[in-house]
């Protein structure tokens, strides 16, 4: 899909999703749902595969998020795999997400974690990054068991390496 | 004719003497034999006198051609005996030259077989440093490699909640006072 194409995609659904209400839970929810489409393969190809009839793979992700998600959450994802643009699913959330937080006059934070993080924790850690860049940040928290311990944050370019997993790599190097 | 007769006349039986002839005998005899004698003098003696010294001359000749063979043969003595000395000398000569040329060929040997050894040996050092090394960058290698297996896998093994919760804590406390 092209830039302007997802471009598109996400002006509408982040229109949707502002509509409908509770637009920072539901930007939460579709971040979540994109990193785990990233992550799982098995999720990704079922999704995915047009030889499964679209039907089929939006109750698939009903079952998958139906209690666990708000509606609006399961239909932009449903629609996305209606339409057969479920692949560039990570990159339309994504700039929904970023689109959404500029409303806000907000900058997201991506933050990978080996662990959930608290509440108490998020909040202190947005604190942190926003003191840290100088901009005010909406944190989005991926747990990302591949990152061993420690949290990895991105906001914008600057990227913020506190992880074991990059610390073993330094090590590797060195090595 | 009458001489002839006369001495046929004579009687063979009457001597004088059982060993010496007649006077007459001896007479005629002598001058028989004195003409004979100046006969073969006057016409013989010059081819026998000619004869002689043709016979002096050829011995003289031939004494002269011993004398010339043994002056050449002594030649041929002397230059064999010269020549046999040259044999003596150069067989010397190419002795010594025989020796001094095995004797370089040995010390052009030597100094080869050390120049190979050392060359040899230098290699060999190279070969066992370049080996070392080797040995020592492969186990280098093995070991990092081990080490890049093992370390996440102990470091994962040892992260307790606990510790990640305190890693998680020490990230918020380090972004928060980097600025």
């Amino acid at each position: 899909m092209s830039r302007e194409k997802i471009a598109a995609y996400a002006g509408a659904v982040a229109s949707i999703v502002e509509v409908e209400g509770q637009a920072e839970r539901t930007a939460d929810e579709l971040f979540r749902v994109a990193r785990a489409f990233e992550s799982n393969d098995q999720l990704r190809t079922t999704l995915s595969d047009a030889t499964i009839p679209s039907d089929r793979r939006q109750q698939v992700v009903e079952q998958l998020l139906g209690g666990r998600a708000n509606a609006t959450t399961v239909h932009v994802v449903g629609f996305l795999v209606a339409t057969g643009n479920v692949r560039d699913l990570p990159a339309i959330v994504d700039s929904v997400v970023q689109r959404l937080a500029r409303g806000r006059d907000q900058h997201v934070a991506e933050v990978r974690s080996a662990i959930a993080l608290t509440s108490e924790q998020e909040q202190r850690l947005a604190a942190a990054l926003s003191k840290a860049t100088g901009k005010t940040v909406d944190l989005k928290v991926v747990v990302d068991p591949s990152v061993l311990g420690g949290l990895v944050a991105t906001v914008g370019d600057e990227v913020i390496d506190g992880t074991v997993r990059s610390r073993l790599d330094q090590l590797k190097t060195l090595i | 004719m009458r001489w002839i007769t006369l001495l046929a006349s004579e009687d063979p039986t009457v001597t004088h003497h059982w060993l010496l002839p007649e006077t007459p005998e001896i007479i005629y005899g002598g001058l028989a034999s004195l003409i004979v004698v100046s006969a073969l003098v006057k016409f013989a003696g010059p081819s026998i006198k000619k004869g002689f010294v043709g016979r002096t001359e050829r011995i003289q000749k031939e004494i002269d051609d011993a004398a010339s063979a043994k002056s050449r043969a002594e030649d041929d003595a002397r230059g064999i005996r010269s020549a046999l000395g040259d044999v003596a000398s150069e067989r010397a000569r190419m002795l010594q030259e025989a020796d001094r040329q095995a004797e370089a060929l040995l010390a052009e040997g030597r100094a080869r077989i050390a120049a190979e050894v050392a060359d040899l040996e230098a290699k060999a050092e190279a070969d066992i440093a370049a080996a070392r090394g080797r040995s020592a960058d492969e186990l280098r290698s093995q070991i990092a490699v081990l080490a890049s297996r093992a370390t996440p896998i102990v470091v994962e093994a040892s992260l307790t909640d606990a510790a990640r919760k305190d890693l998680v804590e020490s990230f918020i406390s380090g972004v928060g006072a980097a600025r």
